[in-house]
């Protein structure tokens, strides 16, 4: 009877002292993003110690594989990384996440992020997405070289041009770019049509609703083409991927580079501070500007075990404490707008953005996966076959119709 | 004598050239693993030796990449996978080499079969079977994998060697009155001993370096094999290269060593002897 | 003694099983995938029958696939084959040393596809790249070309990365394979008066059969199989014009979410292989038979 008791006791003192187990699976795979998570975990489980997190790291391509299959395995993660945008609407239209509106009962969404931030981060009225931290886009580039040449950072088209015209003259590449996984082309193409067709043209043509052949379209290829037929772009731009191809900034051989904040990270110390940037050029005065900031944060799977525990995590995420230390890490910018950006590069950022009229997630993230491959081919193909531009835009267009169905 | 000492020349020059060639690739991994990010980042002598030789590299791999649990893993994983891959293989490779029966042919064709699906094909119903089965995230379910998915190119490649062997000596031993599991074991198997060397290494760099099943079968960072812990090392922005270089060193170390080991019974030509007879 | 019927099924017993549950069940599964129009996420899917077949034949990216993989098989077969055994051949000798020289040719073998990946880029960029640098400094500059973005070139470059770790692996087979040829034979046939290559070609080739029939099959299925190098060094770029099979249907299940029409191509890929591969088995029993 004694070793029966005592046997029941542990058993009960399991359950009552047993910390609420939570399983976050990230894509962080970074040096430091992931110590920055790994503190953060440690932050939240001191603050509360009944709650104990298991972070499972995975390399960014396989995590997107998986991800499919964890949303719909009887065991799947209670936590995960992800995007905000259509990425993440993609899994709330078929069922695979969890609303997150329990986590706003007492401060509401727009008390923690600003308001444009909401319709990135929801699906038919309900949230799913927490926004931890987001950055920027611009043109990044040297500024000894533009000292060298007694160049100004550009502010209109024409001026951009000129910029150009000059560096390939002194021989240096104008831009920078690595087409090898594609999407720093889909950059050019947002930035571009957005400063020549605006917000609400762009919004409507990632979500399926104008053909890829509207002339409209065709404008923005027909400026690209300017771009290419000069050869500002790095030669043999498809053989490098991104981070290849910004060696050749780094080292003064190319000027600009059009990419996000996280070029910085990456650049050399004897780099870094020379780096700086300046907004996408005005091609139309009369259009507002617009950029794209995606937005990284957390979801939790529809089938996660841990529900409640999950949100209660995702609450310590959003709040200002958390976004602060995770911001600061990083020099990034948090979603959460009552913290104040970390440095003076993030400042420069944030400032450009408050001064937007608008912004976008990015063209693979805006948009139906498969229309993003698909796209983004077609960007890349431009590129290299600029004169290829009416054949690509049809096959853009027979994709679209057949992936949106209309 | 003239004419060896002509061979020789001939044998150490093309070897050499062959050699120096053939690892021009490893002499870039190795310069890398010595690098510094920044070096790397600026990226114009991506074949140079590096500038500064950055030995603890090695160390950021073994302790800050958790390179030392990962290994762990991996041998866990492996070994038996290999032991048990070639056993249950030499019992199919026995069967279909030795015996005439109506299936022999179909089966055999079963085994190649599987091995012609291209892999990724496999993974969703896979992960669907060991998440139903409770084999997620589990030593023995990727094990298990293994043994069986090998099962069917270690088959055909024993079945293929097994045939070298005349059938008198299964006929003689038959004959003695031994029993069909005693000519396996006794007779057959240590005569098929370089065959089994040989894809013990082959299987054993195969399953060491396997990256798509463990991705797929394992979720939790204690029982991962070195293959995904090298991926923790690829950032979705960056890649640090260098350490990767240098961890994926340290992991070849492995299969290298077994290669050395398990040489020495190509070598031994045991075979020789008895089969001619 | 007449000869217990059961004893091939009891040896055969676990490792058919085995194989069933964990390889052939699955393969079934993926059959079935093909015929709908599953996207890999949602839990649940329609059957269509043949469109995704259908699909597939006036796809203009999967044939390219589709000749890329007969270029790699072509390689692999009459290039990485022969060139392991002459490999084979050259280090069997017996000279001291040979060991190291083996081991060092196997080392290919042992390095992960992504860091072999990696190399190989930095060896065949165009600007800095070993390859091209190698070539201008030997005055054959206009041969240095960009071979990673080139779509007439990407191929052939992608196959000379994958045949460097090819060949390493047809070595190892035919170094066992060696095993199997008697040195006495060999020493009869030098005594009988036959130079080298008709020791070659009349003695050493045909007791390599076993090895041989090995190393062929294994070549043909790596390269219809082929992907880690094409995945890690171009994603089948640019554009589709190094993409082989296997890696286009990895882009259309997981990055495109059509796993009804990845299963599909799968299968399609499935049934070239196992065409190519019954055809060379089937020739190789009948002369089993006669053995």
């Amino acid at each position: 009877m004694r070793k029966f008791l005592i046997v029941l006791m542990v058993v009960l003192a399991l359950f009552v002292f047993a910390k609420q187990k939570i399983v976050l699976n990230s894509y962080a795979s970074d040096p430091a993003p992931k110590k920055a998570l790994a503190e953060l975990v440690k932050m939240f489980e001191e603050k509360y110690p009944d709650y104990e997190v298991v972070v499972n790291t995975f390399a960014h391509e396989d995590f997107k594989t998986l991800l499919r299959t964890w949303l719909n395995s009887p065991d799947a993660p209670d936590v995960v990384t992800w995007f905000a945008g259509e990425r993440m609407r993609y899994f709330a239209s078929k069922g695979l996440l969890e609303p997150l509106d329990d986590v706003f009962t007492d401060k509401s969404f727009d008390s923690y992020f600003p308001a444009a931030f909401k319709s990135s981060c929801e699906y038919e009225g309900k949230i799913y997405f927490l926004p931890q931290s987001w950055y920027w886009w611009g043109v990044y580039y040297r500024k000894s070289v533009f000292e060298k040449y007694g160049l100004k950072t550009p502010k209109t088209w024409e001026e951009f041009l000129k910029v150009c015209e000059i560096l390939k003259n002194n021989g240096i590449t104008p831009i920078a770019i690595g087409t090898k996984y594609l999407w720093t082309a889909a950059g050019w193409f947002d930035y571009l049509n957005m400063r020549i067709n605006g917000l609400e043209f762009h919004k409507k043509l990632t979500a399926g609703e104008i053909p890829y052949t509207d002339p409209r379209v065709k404008k923005v290829f027909d400026y690209w083409k300017v771009l290419v037929e000069k050869g500002y772009f790095l030669e043999n731009h498809p053989s490098y991927s991104w981070q290849e191809a910004a060696s050749f900034l780094f080292r003064g051989e190319a000027g600009m580079y059009l990419m996000g904040q996280f070029i910085k990270d990456v650049a050399p110390e004897e780099v870094k501070n020379d780096l700086d940037f300046f907004r996408f050029p005005i091609i139309d005065e009369k259009v507002g500007l617009y950029e794209d900031t995606p937005i990284d944060g957390f979801m939790i799977p529809a089938k996660a075990k841990h529900k409640e525990a999950a949100k209660f995590f995702l609450k310590f995420i959003a709040s200002k404490e958390a976004q602060e230390f995770y911001a600061k890490s990083l020099g990034r910018l948090a979603a959460n707008k009552n913290v104040p950006a970390p440095d003076a590069h993030a400042e420069k950022g944030l400032k450009m953005i408050l001064a937007s009229d608008g912004v976008m997630q990015f063209y693979d993230r805006d948009t139906n996966p498969e229309m993003a491959t698909v796209g983004m081919n077609g960007f890349v193909e431009f590129m290299v076959y600029p004169n290829n531009i009416d054949k690509i835009l049809e096959n853009l267009e027979k994709a679209r119709k057949r992936i949106f169905k209309k | 004598m003239k004419r060896r000492i002509m061979k020789g020349t001939i044998f150490y020059v093309l070897s050499t050239i062959l050699v120096i060639t053939w690892m021009l690739p490893f002499f870039i991994a190795f310069f890398t693993s010595l690098k510094s990010m920044d070096e790397i980042m600026i990226g114009k002598g991506w074949w140079y030796p590096p500038k500064a030789w950055k030995w603890d590299n090695y160390k950021t791999a073994w302790v800050d990449a958790n390179m030392k649990r990962y290994f762990l893993n991996s041998f866990i994983i492996t070994v038996p996978s290999v032991l048990g891959a070639l056993f249950v293989s030499s019992l199919s490779a026995f069967a279909l080499s030795w015996y005439e029966f109506r299936l022999n042919k179909p089966i055999l064709m079963i085994f190649v079969g599987g091995m012609l699906i291209p892999f990724q094909m496999l993974l969703i119903p896979v992960y669907r079977f060991s998440v139903n089965t409770g084999l997620y995230d589990t030593y023995l379910g990727v094990i298990l994998f293994h043994i069986a998915f090998q099962t069917g190119f270690c088959t055909f490649f024993l079945r293929n060697f097994m045939l070298t062997i005349p059938k008198s000596l299964f006929e003689a031993a038959k004959i003695d009155g031994a029993g069909d599991f005693m000519i396996y074991r006794k007779i057959i198997m240590p005569l098929v001993v370089p065959a089994l060397a040989a894809l013990g290494i082959l299987e054993f760099t195969w399953i060491w370096n396997d990256y798509l099943w463990s991705l797929v079968l394992i979720q939790s960072d204690r029982i991962k094999p070195v293959t995904l812990g090298l991926t923790n090392l690829q950032g979705q922005w960056i890649t640090s290269w260098n350490i990767i270089a240098a961890a994926s060193i340290l992991a070849a170390l492995v299969p290298i060593f077994v290669f050395l080991v398990f040489q020495r019974y190509f070598i031994e030509g045991l075979t020789m002897g008895s089969v001619k007879g | 003694m007449k000869r217990r019927w059961w004893v091939p099924y009891a040896f055969l017993a676990l490792p058919l099983t085995m194989y069933v549950i964990w390889v052939i069940i699955p393969i079934f599964q993926t059959f079935v995938f093909s015929f709908t129009d599953w996207d890999g996420v949602s839990p649940t899917y329609h059957f269509i029958g043949f469109e995704n077949y259908k699909e597939i034949f006036s796809d203009p990216y999967f044939m390219l696939s589709l000749k890329n993989n007969i270029k790699w098989l072509l390689a692999f077969v009459f290039l990485s084959v022969p060139a392991g055994l002459g490999v084979a051949i050259l280090l069997d000798q017996k000279f001291p040393g040979g060991k190291v020289y083996k081991t060092m040719m196997y080392l290919p073998m042992t390095l992960s596809f992504v860091v072999i990946g990696q190399i190989w880029s930095w060896i065949l960029e165009p600007k800095y790249g070993a390859l091209n640098t190698f070539l201008r400094t030997i005055g054959l500059s206009n041969l240095a070309k960009p071979w990673l973005s080139d779509p007439g070139v990407v191929t052939y470059a992608l196959i000379a990365a994958a045949s460097w770790r090819q060949i390493a692996y047809a070595m190892v087979l035919f170094l066992a394979g060696l095993k199997n040829v008697p040195r006495d034979l060999v020493e009869a046939a030098y005594v009988d008066g036959a130079n080298s290559w008709q020791r070659f070609w009349y003695v050493i080739l045909p007791l390599l059969r076993p090895a041989m029939v090995i190393a062929i099959t294994v070549s043909v299925i790596d390269s219809l199989r082929a992907f880690d190098i094409v995945y890690v060094l171009t994603r089948g770029g640019p554009f589709y014009s190094s993409s082989v099979l296997a890696n286009y249907m990895y882009i259309q299940s997981f990055h495109n979410y059509r796993m009804g029409f990845g299963a599909s191509i799968a299968v399609v890929q499935f049934l070239i292989t196992f065409g190519f591969i019954l055809l060379y088995l089937l020739n190789v029993f009948k002369r089993e038979e006669k053995f």
